[in-house]
C-alpha cells in the first residue's frame, strides 16, 4: 500500500558526499554508479555494526527500523529548486505494547513514530497528507513557515492536505497532530522527527534518532507505559550495537505528554549538546540533559570501552516503565 | 478544427523551445534533474495558467462532484476509482496511477486541480451540511451518555465538535450569517468536565448547543434539506466517517476504544434520523434503492446496541465497511439519476 518504504534511504546525502569529495567526477557518469561509490566509501568512514532485527518489516512499532531510518523524500527539481516530496497517510492500527497490553495507535504510514523527514536548509518541503483515520487530524511542523501551513486546521477523514514550505532553520524539529486534545492525538502516535541539515554538513557519524513518548493505555490522562521509538523496553532486550570510538550523533526528542519534563542520561560517558540542533559547535558537555515536552537536541559522543551501557531519563519511574535501553559497544579489531 | 490543431502544434513547439532553452541555461548543475522532470514542470505551469470554470479538487471532492468527470469521459465507476487512488501530489498522477489514460486526462485536465478551491453550489452545501451532521452525531451520543449519568464519557463527544470540526466550518457560518456558537459549546464542555453537577445548567447548555447546530443547518434552503439526493450525500459522509471510527475502536476482537465506538454510534444514529426524513419520498421514487438502503441500514445500526459498548462486537469492522459500501452504492444510483 505504501510506496514510501522504497524511497531513497542513503546514509549520507549528496551534498555531504560532494563536500567530502567522494563523488567528484562521478556526477556526470550517472547517479547509480555515484551511489554505489558513495555507499562503499561512507561505510569505510562510519562503522555501523550489523543489526539483527527481531521484528517484521511491517510491524507498526519497530524501534530498530526507526532508529537509523531517514526519509529524504522524493526529490524533484522545480523552478531551479530542490523539492522534497513526502507522502503520509494517517491510519489506525493496534500494537502490542507488552504481553498484556494492546493499544490502538493513530499513526502515519503504519508506523509509530512517523517517518523521520530529512532535508537540507533551503529545500522546499511538500508533505502530501492523506487522513484515513476517522477523526480529523493535522500535521503541525515546528520550524518557520507561513500561517496557512501551520497545521492547526483539521483535515477531515478521507481528505488530503498538502503542506508546502521552505525547510528552515536548520536544526532538529518535530511534527505532530495538532487537533485537540493534543495529548491524545500525540499519545496515540501521530508524531515524528523533522531534521533540517545545515548548508555545511555536520561531520560523518553513526546517526540515529530517539523519540521518548508515553502511552496512556486507560485514558486516565496519565501515562502507564513509556517508550523510546515506539515500544517499551525494546532496546533493553535488543541493545543497539555501536562501534567503539565511533562518533555517534543522536537526535533526541522528548514527546512525552502529561509528564512535564524528563532528563535524558547516558551511562559511563559524557555527551556534547547542540541545543535544538541550532549550532555547529556544542554549547556544553554533560551526561544529563533536562528536556520539557517537545524539546529536542543533538547529542554527540563516542564510547571508549566495549560493553553494554544504558540510556534513560533520570526520572527513574519513567525509565522503569519502558523508557530505557542499552548500547552495546563493539570493540575495534586489534591492529 | 484545423486552427485549433495548429495552435496545439504551435504551443507544443513553443514549450519544447522553452524546455530546450531551459536545459541550456542550467548546464548539469545537478545530474539528477533530467529533462523529463522539467517537462512535467512546464506542463503543470501551463495547467495553472489555464483557469476559467470552477475546478474539481481530486483530493477532496465528494463522489457527486467527481461524477462530472465520470460523465465527461463516460467511464463507469470512475468517481470511485479517483477516490480510491488518493492522494494525488499533482493532477498528472491521475495518469501515473492508471486512473485515466493520457488521452482521457487531456480531456479533463482543465477541470481538475489539487489546490484548495472555494466550493460552490451544491458541493459547498453538502460540505457544510456534512460537517454540521458530524457535530450533531457527536452531540446525540453525548446526550445519551449524559442521560445514563456518564458525564466523563460524554465529555469527549461534546469536545469533538469544537476540536475537530468548528474551525473547518467557521468561515461558512459567517458567510451564511449564522450566529457563532463556539462559546456555548465550550461552556457546556467545561460544565460537563467539572462533573455535570448542575443538571439544569447542563440541560440548558446542551439544548442551546443542539439548537445552534440546528439553526446552522436551517440556513440551507428547505428544498435542499428535503431532497433525497442531497440528504443521501450527507448520509454517505456520516457513514464513511462512522466506518473509519468503528475500525479504530476494535483491537483483538474487542471494543477497546470506547470513544471511537461512541463516535460511530452517534453518526449512524443521525444518519438514520436523516434517512427517516426522506424515506417516504425514496419509497415512492426509488423503490429498489430504498429497499436496499433501508434493510442494510437496519442491520448496520444493530452494530451499536447501546451507548456503552457490548461485551463482544456485534459486527466486525470488515462487515461494517461492507455495509457502508453497499449503502454508498445504492445512494449513488439515486444521486446520479437526479
Amino acid at each position: 500500500m505504501f510506496n514510501d518504504k522504497n524511497l531513497e534511504k542513503f546514509p549520507l546525502n549528496r551534498r555531504q558526499a560532494l563536500k567530502w569529495g567522494l563523488v567528484a567526477g562521478v556526477g556526470a557518469v550517472g547517479s547509480v554508479l555515484g551511489v554505489e561509490a558513495l555507499n562503499r566509501r561512507s561505510s569505510s568512514q562510519v562503522i555501523i555494526p550489523p543489526v539483527q532485527n527481531s521484528l517484521s518489516n511491517t510491524a507498526v512499532a519497530n524501534p530498530l527500523a526507526v532508529l537509523r531510518d531517514f526519509d529524504y523524500g522524493t526529490v524533484k527539481q522545480e523552478n531551479g529548486r530542490t523539492v522534497r516530496e513526502f507522502r503520509v497517510e494517517a491510519h489506525t492500527s493496534p500494537i502490542q505494547l507488552n504481553r498484556s497490553t494492546t493499544f490502538i495507535t493513530w499513526n502515519l504510514n503504519g508506523r509509530v513514530p512517523g517517518p523521520t523527514f530529512r532535508a537540507t536548509e533551503g529545500d522546499r518541503i511538500r508533505v502530501i497528507f492523506y487522513n484515513r483515520a476517522g477523526h480529523s487530524h493535522s500535521l503541525h511542523f515546528h520550524g518557520v513557515h507561513p500561517p496557512d501551513m501551520d497545521g492547526i486546521k483539521p483535515v477531515r477523514n478521507n481528505t488530503v492536505m498538502i503542506y508546502e514550505f521552505d525547510a528552515e532553520p536548520y536544526g532538529v524539529h518535530l511534527y505532530h497532530c495538532h487537533i485537540a486534545p493534543v495529548t491524545r492525538h500525540v499519545g496515540k502516535g501521530l508524531y515524528g522527527m523533522f531534521i533540517i541539515d545545515p548548508p555545511t554538513p555536520r561531520p560523518p557519524a553513526d546517526e540515529m534518532i530517539m523519540i521518548m513518548a508515553g502511552y496512556d493505555t486507560n485514558e486516565d490522562q496519565k501515562n502507564e507505559l513509556y517508550a523510546i521509538n515506539g515500544l517499551p523496553d525494546y532496546y533493553m532486550n535488543h541493545p543497539i550495537p555501536i562501534q567503539q570510538n565511533q562518533l555517534i550523533r543522536l537526535y533526541v526528542l522528548n514527546l512525552i505528554e502529561f509528564d512535564p519534563v524528563v532528563t535524558f542520561h547516558l551511562h559511563a560517558n559524557m555527551f556534547k549538546v547542540f541545543r535544538t540542533g541550532r549550532t555547529l559547535e556544542p554549547s556544553e558537555e554533560t551526561d544529563v540533559i533536562t528536556m520539557g515536552t517537545a524539546e529536542r537536541h543533538i547529542l554527540e559522543f563516542s564510547f571508549r570501552y566495549p560493553g553494554k551501557f544504558m540510556f534513560h531519563p533520570h526520572q527513574d519511574a519513567i525509565a522503569e516503565a519502558g523508557c530505557m535501553g542499552l548500547f552495546e559497544v563493539v570493540g575495534n579489531a586489534k591492529a | 478544427m484545423s486552427i485549433f490543431r495548429f495552435i496545439g502544434y504551435f504551443c507544443s513547439a513553443l514549450s519544447l523551445a522553452i524546455l530546450i532553452s531551459c536545459s541550456n541555461q542550467t548546464p548539469n548543475a545537478t545530474t539528477s534533474a533530467p529533462a523529463a522532470q522539467s517537462s512535467t514542470q512546464a506542463s503543470s505551469a501551463m495547467n495553472h495558467s489555464m483557469s476559467g470554470g470552477r475546478k474539481i479538487n481530486i483530493n477532496s471532492a465528494i463522489l457527486s462532484e467527481l461524477d462530472k468527470l465520470e460523465a465527461k469521459l463516460g467511464v463507469p465507476a470512475l468517481s470511485n476509482k479517483i477516490q480510491a487512488s488518493r492522494p494525488y501530489g499533482n493532477v498528472e498522477e491521475l495518469v501515473a496511477k492508471n486512473v485515466v489514460t493520457q488521452p482521457q486526462f487531456d480531456q479533463i485536465k482543465d477541470m481538475v486541480t489539487i489546490e484548495d478551491i472555494q466550493l460552490e453550489g451544491e458541493a459547498k452545501d453538502v460540505d457544510y451540511m456534512t460537517k454540521l451532521a458530524l457535530m450533531k452525531g457527536h452531540l446525540m451520543v453525548a446526550k445519551e451518555l449524559l442521560d445514563l449519568q456518564k458525564p466523563d464519557q460524554a465529555e469527549p463527544h461534546i469536545g469533538h465538535p469544537v476540536e475537530e470540526i468548528y474551525a473547518d466550518v467557521e468561515d461558512q457560518l459567517n458567510e451564511r450569517k449564522v450566529q457563532a456558537f463556539k462559546e456555548p459549546l465550550i461552556a457546556l464542555q467545561d460544565e460537563v468536565k467539572a462533573g455535570a453537577k448542575d443538571a439544569a445548567k447542563v440541560g440548558t447548555g446542551f439544548k442551546s448547543s443542539m439548537q445552534s447546530v440546528d439553526t446552522a443547518i436551517a440556513a440551507l434552503p428547505e428544498t435542499q434539506r428535503n431532497s433525497p439526493s442531497f440528504v443521501l450525500k450527507t448520509i454517505n459522509g456520516l457513514l464513511d466517517t462512522a466506518n473509519s471510527e468503528y475500525g479504530a475502536a476494535i483491537a483483538d476482537g474487542k471494543i477497546s476504544q470506547l470513544i471511537e465506538y461512541q463516535d460511530s454510534r452517534g453518526f449512524v444514529t443521525y444518519a438514520n434520523e436523516l434517512y427517516d426524513g426522506i424515506s417516504a419520498q425514496m419509497a415512492k421514487e426509488y423503490p429498489d434503492a430504498h429497499k436496499e438502503i433501508e434493510t442494510t441500514m437496519a442491520t448496520l445500526t444493530k452494530t451499536w446496541p447501546t451507548p456503552t459498548a457490548p461485551a463482544a462486537p456485534v459486527s466486525t469492522s470488515d462487515e461494517v465497511s461492507k455495509m457502508v459500501k453497499t449503502i454508498e452504492a445504492s445512494t449513488q444510483k439515486v444521486t446520479k439519476a437526479s
